[in-house]
């Protein structure tokens, strides 16, 4: 079994590649690969206002390309405030189907997730409703249950080399009688390079992508204002460090007082390509 | 279109020999004719061709395999045979930009427009490579 393990690393070592979108909060309309795997190490950081605390917030990604036009993910998440405590805030699945078969001017994706998470979580993967808590203590906040199901229409629009995308939120907590919370994402993209040179070189335009991405909560059901809500204003960049793996970095900049003033996003991505196959392989499939 | 059909019937024994042997093309992906009528802007470069064969190995050997074959257990297209061949610099185009979700061919329309006729081009080299073997 340790053999048929080191075996899947060595597979998913050999033949993989990856090319993410720099955005870490706006979905576009681009699927993962069917059969293909992405994983992902992102974390979430704040630079904390007068009498809040510092914090980390770990996740990790879990992404499959199901077919063409469907694709699923995995998340796990963690939180660390500084002089706090470390802790585990839940996980989430979530599902993307992109129902046209053509390309069109504007393409949407239908997206659904269901989050079983605690109010400790901290990864900000979108934004909805009121700011969050960041003031309460880990040990309090984690015995919120948050179990939450999170609807989106994303929109995107691939023109030239650039991508615009928006995407629009619903979510509604089962665990707290607050009504369906809003949120917003927008985004836009460009390669720096849209020329591929033959020569295989890692630090040159074509392998690096910037953008920038805003988002925000829109309140709720019981109160569709802006006021009490955050705001980010975040550039986005992304290299394609070799031909499987991706590093994304993002400073996020609060706009309203509600939000952080900055938070800093990272992921380092990796694909690989085909794991359905391999993982038959492994397992005594003939091809 | 029924010409090229025939076409397509009598020289696809020739193709037996590839990789993927029971490659058949999908007659409902067809490009609009706008987009078939399209012609490579870069097809004054030639040079960039390699940067097409970069992009072809990063994004397309996978299902196509490395000679442009294509894979049996993929059921993705051989590359080489007429039938593909035959196609338009704007169709290629087109089909790689949209792809065929419902037969598993993705869209990678998230490559920049011109990468993908560096693909396209590349495509045509590949043809050119098969000969000289």
């Amino acid at each position: 079994m340790r053999l048929r393990f080191l075996g899947l690393l060595l597979l998913a070592a050999l033949s993989c590649r990856a090319q993410e979108s720099p955005y870490f909060v706006t979905y576009d309309h681009h699927l993962e690969e069917p059969g293909n795997l992405d994983i992902e190490a992102s974390a979430t950081t704040d630079a904390p206002r007068a009498g809040q605390k510092f914090f980390g917030a770990p996740w990790m990604e879990f992404e499959y390309g199901v077919t063409a036009n469907w694709t699923t993910e995995v998340y796990l998440e963690g939180q660390s405030t500084y002089g706090d405590s470390t802790v585990f805030t839940g996980w989430r699945w979530e599902n993307r189907y992109r129902p046209l078969k053509r390309l069109h001017l504007v393409n949407p994706v239908l997206y659904l997730e269901y989050e079983n998470i605690n109010e400790a979580s901290r990864i900000l993967k979108e934004v909805e409703g009121d700011a969050p808590d960041i003031s309460s203590p880990n040990a309090i906040l984690r015995l919120e249950p948050d179990h939450e199901l999170e609807a989106k229409l994303i929109l995107s629009s691939d023109w030239h080399s650039w991508n615009f995308a928006e995407n629009f939120i619903v979510a509604k907590n089962f665990s707290q009688s607050e009504g369906f919370e809003f949120g917003y994402s927008l985004g836009a993209f460009r390669p720096l390079g849209t020329i591929a040179s033959g020569k295989d070189c890692r630090v040159c335009r074509e392998n690096f992508s910037a953008g920038v991405e805003f988002y925000g909560g829109l309140g709720s059901t019981q109160g569709f204002v802006l006021s009490d809500t955050a705001h980010y204003a975040a550039p986005v960049f992304a290299w394609l460090v070799t031909e499987n793996s991706t590093l994304r970095f993002s400073p996020g900049f609060g706009l309203t007082h509600e939000s952080a003033p900055v938070l800093f996003r990272v992921g380092y991505s990796y694909e690989i390509q085909d794991f359905k196959g391999k993982i038959a392989r492994l397992f005594g499939a003939k091809h | 279109m029924r010409k090229l059909l025939w076409i397509n019937v009598l020289i696809m024994p020739l193709a037996l020999g590839a990789q993927n042997s029971t490659y058949w093309p999908d007659p409902n992906w067809k490009a609009p004719e706008n987009a078939a009528a399209q012609t490579n802007p870069l097809a004054s470069r030639p040079d960039l061709a390699a940067g097409g064969r970069k992009l072809f190995l990063r994004n397309c050997a996978e299902c196509h395999a490395k000679d442009g074959t294509g894979k049996t257990k993929k059921h993705s297209a051989n590359l080489l045979i007429p039938a593909v061949q035959l196609q338009s610099d704007g169709t290629l185009f087109w089909k790689i930009t949209n792809g065929n979700t419902g037969k598993g061919m993705p869209a990678f329309s998230k490559l920049p427009e011109p990468e993908r006729w560096q693909i396209v081009m590349y495509l045509r080299e590949l043809k050119t490579l098969e000969a000289g073997r």
